[in-house]
């Protein structure tokens, strides 16, 4: 069997197999977000500041909160199945509709952040890794630690601060000038300057980590036998970086990705907040102090879906970078 | 650079290359001013009064063109002004809709739709006639059949105040295209101050008679005749409406277009209001925090003129089903014990004025405010308080404390925490153990309107237009409801209260309507089923640039036909 088809069956079998877990998932979310007491009608009254006794029975039956809880939870296993989320009463639409509409912007926030967090990790920690306690490795190694130890929402209010308000340079807030309606490749560019910030802030963190982890790994590997043995062939030494070193220390860069593509919809939210990027984190936050629970577990369901299609693609990702590992 | 085909309109000479809108404008004289002088002063004690009174100067004729962008927080979860009455609907769903009526700062109507009304001597049949020639975005006409359909069997069924407002609406004669008769089966004269674009939107009868109402495909794209139209609405980003050229007021609106936006961090929007994105942010969208040091910024300024029909008033619930509260002199004390004039200066930033009771002094305007009540707002509080709690039987034990409660505290901010903080300082000085619990909203709406499991809450409530409409709501028997939100949480009333307010819903001369109110306010602060802490005062803060932003006590929720960019 070629490698190419076993990969393709490899990555089908595991797409099989994350249909009972996703359905588990989805049980599981189902139940938690009902442990919350108070619901969608209370809050939906609530933010229109009064409410009469008939206006909240009509919204606790429109949203079919006076059908048993087992009878909801078909309905909503229904929906799953059917990958219909079901209508979210408070933004009157679609649950899919409004995932869509933000899942654009989510993904080219969490894309960028990701190339940008393990590109410029993995560089600076290559060049911390390999010349230990150097200078060079004194400066990264601060940055680093300042980075990771720094919270997300002021790294962002100081950049807002910096380069909108003192500088001028970028825009504080938003995914496009709303008031310019660019098109074409002027449009790109007014996105990519929106995106400037906050990708560099969500980015900070993760880097953090990864120049951390690279260049321990870095540290690691240059002992190893392999590295003796290509020194005593009379390799040069870039050449036992870039082509052993460098492939075998990234793997855990890459399993820490795999692992932390949850957390980045987590910390989207701060920094969707503090930007004001349109994105699915904001989305998430907002459903659930409406409890809109509806669009809660559509987002949930989603972002279960994206954890487990990125965790296959790192195992692919592994073949690649060390032909030994075997997908079974 | 910009593209400007998507502009409409008048060709602008602005500099489309600032980052920020940019734009022209056009002006008219403010003829509000002078109503408005007369409430603000009765606000006092405003920090700032530099930068607010550079705000809405006069002079100079309004331009035409320019793009407002303001700031909506949060974002509205729909545009259906007509079945839901959430806060940020109103800051955009005002400018597309227009009411029979408006109000100005006397908090009187003047029209709008309607041109003249007539109300019969037993207060019974009110006669509306209405503006003729007046054009919905669709191009259809609007008629006295939008006004019966909208009110009857929009309003009247499906808005959550106007189920109540117009209750006592029997029905809508329309003997002409542009006369209404309105019959109603008691006098309801508050009726009157609940006609606005923002509180009842008259929406069109071809597009939604016929229709599921509460589905209706016009709910978030709305056709109305106001003086801008709605084009989009990029979720999670901005809102946009267009200038309606054919809007009734001739020459209005004198804006091209009005962008609202949403940005769900208070400190990116006072650095977006900063660098000129955003140009106005209403209902305390700019943090109380940042207000001062925004209004020293060349070209920013604030005003609190805008909010005279909502006037929010900052509460401590007691839940006197429960006992310590269950004891009048316990409410009593602990009203003594909070000083207001140090909560407002040092949580809200001195953005409020201390409150006196169950009524607003905003309703000063039209009398219904009484200031001669018995008042708790006394240097020697704490002693009074001390003496009242020993009277009651809540002698100081050997560690010095009288007894132990648990104060909620209303999860809308990071005020309200300290606040929470305040109060705990505030009890614990007349011998009272206050733990702060902090939920969020669901689960605090929850216990206080649904279990009525607490004892004493922080909590704000809007007495908005009309006390029949915002106030009876908080003290009368009927509206003790469990599992309705924002109604009466502690469980009090009184018969002879309920009888005053019952008297007062129907009375049609203003002078006895006062008269009641006033005999209402003396009793229900004696009994103190809440403390009246803080008139709240909602900022606006906005770029000098614009001007008639602020023309009527609707603010935020006026329809910005008047609004003009000055550079």
């Amino acid at each position: 069997m070629g490698l190419v088809t076993e990969r393709a069956f490899y990555v089908v079998r595991r797409l099989l197999q994350a249909v009972p877990t996703i359905l588990v998932i989805v049980s599981l979310n189902f139940m938690l977000v009902h442990l919350a007491p108070g619901n969608a009608a209370d809050v939906l009254a609530g933010e229109a500041g009064s409410a009469t006794p008939q206006y909240m029975a009509f919204l606790r039956h429109e949203f079919g909160l006076d059908k048993p809880l087992y009878l909801q939870y078909v309905d909503y296993l229904k929906n799953v199945v059917t990958l219909n989320f079901g209508y979210s009463f408070r933004d009157g639409m679609p649950v899919r509709e409004l995932i869509l509409q933000r899942l654009g912007p989510t993904l080219l926030l969490m894309g960028t952040t990701i190339v940008l967090s393990i590109g410029v990790g993995v560089l600076l920690g290559l060049f911390a890794g390999t010349r230990p306690n150097s200078f060079r490795d004194n400066v990264i190694s601060v940055f680093a630690l300042v980075s990771y130890a720094t919270p997300l929402f002021w790294v962002g209010l100081m950049l807002i601060l910096l380069f909108s308000i003192h500088l001028g340079w970028l825009p504080t807030s938003g995914m496009t000038n709303i008031s310019a309606f660019y098109a074409g490749w002027q449009l790109v560019g007014d996105v990519i300057r929106h995106l400037i910030l906050p990708a560099i802030t969500l980015s900070l963190f993760y880097m953090a980590l990864y120049v951390r982890l690279m260049r321990a790994s870095m540290l690691e590997q240059s002992g190893m036998d392999y590295v003796v043995t290509a020194r005593s062939k009379g390799l040069t030494e870039n050449a036992i970086t870039f082509r052993h070193v460098l492939r075998n220390a990234c793997l855990p860069v890459v399993t820490m990705a795999g692992v932390q593509i949850g957390n980045l919809l987590g910390g989207s939210v701060v920094v969707e907040t503090v930007f004001g990027w349109p994105g699915i984190g904001l989305l998430a936050f907002r459903a659930l102090f409406a409890r809109d629970l509806n669009l809660l577990l559509g987002i949930f369901f989603i972002a279960a879906c994206l954890v487990i299609f990125v965790n296959i693609l790192v195992d692919v990702i592994y073949t690649f970078l060390d032909p030994r590992i075997q997908l079974r | 650079m910009a593209d400007h085909d998507a502009r409409k309109g008048k060709v602008l000479d602005a500099a489309p290359e600032e980052k920020n809108t940019s734009f022209i404008i056009n002006r008219r004289q403010f003829i509000q001013a002078t109503g408005a002088i007369g409430l603000a002063a009765g606000i006092g004690g405003l920090p700032f009064n530099a930068a607010w009174a550079a705000g809405e100067s006069a002079g100079g004729k309004p331009k035409k063109g320019g793009t407002l962008v303001m700031d909506v927080q949060p974002e509205p979860p729909t545009l259906a002004s007509y079945i839901s009455t959430s806060g940020p609907i109103g800051e955009v769903s005002s400018k597309v809709y227009d009411g029979l009526c408006e109000y100005d700062f006397n908090l009187k109507p003047i029209p709008s739709l309607a041109t003249s009304w007539n109300v019969s001597s037993d207060g019974k049949t009110i006669t509306f006639k209405l503006r003729e020639k007046v054009k919905f975005h669709d191009g259809k006409p609007f008629t006295s059949a939008d006004v019966q359909f909208g009110i009857m069997e929009v309003l009247k069924k499906y808005h959550p105040r106007g189920i109540n407002t117009f209750k006592m609406l029997e029905a809508i004669d329309t003997p002409d295209a542009h006369t209404a008769v309105f019959h109603l089966s008691t006098p309801a004269p508050y009726m009157m101050m609940a006609l606005s674009g923002y509180e009842s939107p008259i929406v069109p009868k071809h597009l939604f008679s016929g229709t599921d109402i509460r589905n209706s495909k016009y709910a978030n794209n709305p056709i109305g005749t106001g003086p801008f139209k709605f084009v989009e609405w990029k979720r999670g980003q901005y809102m946009r409406f267009d200038r309606n050229p054919e809007y009734w007021r001739a020459g209005e609106p004198h804006l091209d277009r009005v962008v609202a936006r949403f940005i769900a961090s208070g400190q990116t929007r006072s650095a977006a209001m900063q660098s000129g994105e955003i140009n106005y942010g209403g209902f305390a969208a700019i943090p109380y925090s940042d207000v001062s040091r925004l209004t020293k910024i060349p070209g920013l300024a604030a005003t609190t003129k805008g909010y005279e029909m909502q006037s929010p008033i900052i509460e401590l619930d007691f839940n006197t089903r429960v006992k310590p509260f269950d004891d009048v002199r316990v409410r009593q004390a602990i009203s003594y014990a909070i000083d207001r004039k140090f909560v407002i200066d040092n949580v809200w930033f001195g953005f409020g004025k201390p409150a006196t009771g169950p009524i607003n002094s905003n309703f000063a305007a039209n009398g219904f405010y009484t200031s001669k009540v018995k008042n708790y707002n006394v240097p020697n509080g704490a002693e009074v308080a001390n003496k009242l709690l020993d009277e009651a039987g809540y002698p100081r034990k050997s560690d010095g404390t009288r007894f132990e409660i648990v104060h909620d505290v209303t999860p809308y901010g990071d005020e309200w925490k300290r606040f929470g903080e305040y109060t705990k300082q505030a009890l614990a000085k007349i011998g009272i153990k206050a733990t702060l619990r902090y939920e969020d909203v669901p689960t605090w709406l929850r216990r206080i309107y649904t279990d009525y499991n607490f004892q004493l809450t922080s909590n704000w409530i809007q007495t908005l237009a009309d006390p029949v409409i915002g106030v009876d709501r908080l003290y009368s028997s009927w509206s003790i409801r469990k599992g309705t939100v924002f109604v009466n949480d502690s469980g009090w009333s009184s018969p002879e209260t309920d009888k005053l307010m019952k008297a007062a819903a129907v009375e049609i001369d203003p002078v006895k309507r006062a008269a009641l109110y006033h005999k209402f306010q003396q009793l229900v602060v004696e009994a103190a089923p809440l403390i009246w802490v803080s008139e709240l005062h909602f900022v606006t803060v906005y770029s000098t640039k614009y001007k008639d932003l602020t023309v009527s006590p609707l603010g935020a929720y006026s329809p910005f036909n008047q609004a003009w960019l000055s550079a």
